[in-house]
């Protein structure tokens, strides 16, 4: 399942991240785009690579569990995940 | 950009009153040809007639920086005459323009539009002014959006900054040129630059360290040059100025948490040439670049950014080097290969980072790869 910008943008505002620092989070894991892309793809303004869109989901992901939660956020390849 | 729509531009402007309410819904596309119809459209109602103004954007499929000119100037000018002014259901391309440039406050909530959503028919006024080019039937704009021109864009922060640079110089009166400087790892460079003539004018500035873009810059103060020709300051840089063919010059600092990161600074060949109103506008638009880098989290200046720089640097660093030993053996390109730590990483319900430093530690090991050192 491939997770909309609107599933991105909620997660992002579930965990109180600042654009900004979601940002950073992807770039710590090998994100390419900038800041303001990454801003954009949240907004439906531009449509992120699958695997760019992957990274943000992890970005969140990775942060929901440092509060001890689980991933909510599905990447492309988890059709099955709940 | 695709050349069948050259003939075909749609450009159309409807006008319908209700009590103290007008709605100007627009259609088609909004540039340098079309946006002082529009402009024209909106600007008999200054002060006397509706209290509240709606632009109706649903239909609009494109807009560049001279529409976003005419909503900033008609918002301003119809706010301060006490009226209502707002942007209704702008596409999410026009909505992106209108947050870069800080209009995003002109963007109409939620309520106003269920109750709009049932008038079908508009009252066309056949203002058409603008057609130089054919105004063909209002039909819904196609709707996409030039994704793959603003993906191909390298900066986008830089591309924001451009479209202020454009804004300023289209909306300060006697600007003949505007630009943007920014201190990067402790020098000034331009980023943004109407033209050739003022970005030289800007390296002027840099290589002889004088002038007022410079003094902006490192003082976090606006510098007004009323004349090139009086002025006494900065006496390395002026003749070079004058020679140059300019008359005065406004420097407006550019700040991120009140500390100055560069300038905007705007040019004109003749002297005296900004008034109060031109100082308060590039006043505004200094503002809204600040608004972009700040966003952006990009003050090139704070030292925390920095520091979170090099840690997500280095965390990159090593999810890369995981990156490629998975690539080596699996032979799987890099983004199969992230997903690979991705997974494997969520299965032991440990961070990417991590399961990617267990990698990079295990090839060492077995020799695939050599320690990284500093």
């Amino acid at each position: 399942m491939t997770p909309s910008p609107e599933v991105l943008e909620a997660a992002r505002l579930e965990l109180g991240l600042s654009h900004g620092e979601l940002w950073f989070r992807y770039f710590g894991l090998g994100g390419m785009s900038t800041a303001l892309e990454v801003e954009a793809y949240l907004y439906g303004a531009l449509t992120p690579t699958e695997h760019d869109r992957d990274v943000v989901a992890t970005a969140l992901n990775e942060r929901f569990s440092e509060l001890g939660g689980d991933h909510p956020v599905p990447c492309s390849d988890d059709e099955n995940a709940s | 950009m695709s050349a069948h729509h050259e003939d075909q531009i749609s450009f159309d402007i409807a006008v319908t009153w209700s009590s103290d309410r007008v709605v100007v819904a627009v259609s088609g596309e909004v540039d340098m040809l079309t946006a002082p119809a529009l402009a024209g459209a909106l600007h008999p109602f200054a002060d006397g007639g509706p209290r509240e103004v709606v632009l109706d954007a649903a239909n609009l499929s494109f807009m560049d920086a001279a529409g976003l000119g005419v909503i900033a100037a008609t918002g301003a000018r119809l706010r301060g005459s006490g009226l209502t002014f707002a942007v209704r259901s702008p596409l999410p391309m026009v909505l992106r323009l209108l947050d870069l440039t800080h209009l995003g406050g002109y963007v109409e909530t939620d309520t106003a539009q269920e109750e709009t959503a049932g008038l079908g028919s508009e009252q066309r006024t056949g203002d058409r002014s603008g057609a130089t080019r054919s105004a063909s039937a209002v039909r819904p704009g196609p709707g996409g959006m030039p994704t793959e021109h603003m993906r191909a864009s390298s900066d986008v922060v830089v591309a924001a900054l451009r479209l202020v640079t454009a804004l300023a110089r289209k909306t300060v009166a006697g600007a003949d040129g505007v630009s943007v400087s920014l201190t990067r790892q402790g020098r000034l460079s331009t980023v943004a630059a109407s033209d050739e003539t003022i970005a030289q004018m800007d390296r002027d500035q840099y290589a002889t360290g004088q002038g007022p873009c410079v003094s902006a810059a490192a003082e976090g103060r606006w510098f007004h040059v009323e004349s090139l020709a009086e002025e006494s300051r900065w006496p390395q840089f002026i003749p070079r100025a004058r020679e140059g063919g300019i008359g005065s010059i406004l420097s407006t600092p550019l700040l991120v948490a009140t500390r100055p990161v560069g300038a905007l600074n705007i040019y004109s060949n003749s002297e005296r040439a900004f008034g109060r109103e031109g100082q308060e506008l590039a006043a505004l638009f200094a503002t809204q670049a600040s608004g972009i880098l700040a966003e952006a989290g990009l003050d090139p200046s704070a030292d925390a950014t920095a520091a979170a720089m090099q840690a997500a640097l280095q965390a990159r660093a090593v999810i890369a080097q995981a990156q490629g030993v998975v690539m080596a053996r699996q032979g799987v390109s890099a983004d199969s290969a992230f997903a690979t730590l991705r997974l494997a990483a969520a299965q032991a319900g440990v961070p990417v980072l991590h399961r990617a430093s267990e990698i990079v530690a295990s090839s060492q090991r077995e020799g695939l790869i050599g320690e990284v050192r500093p």
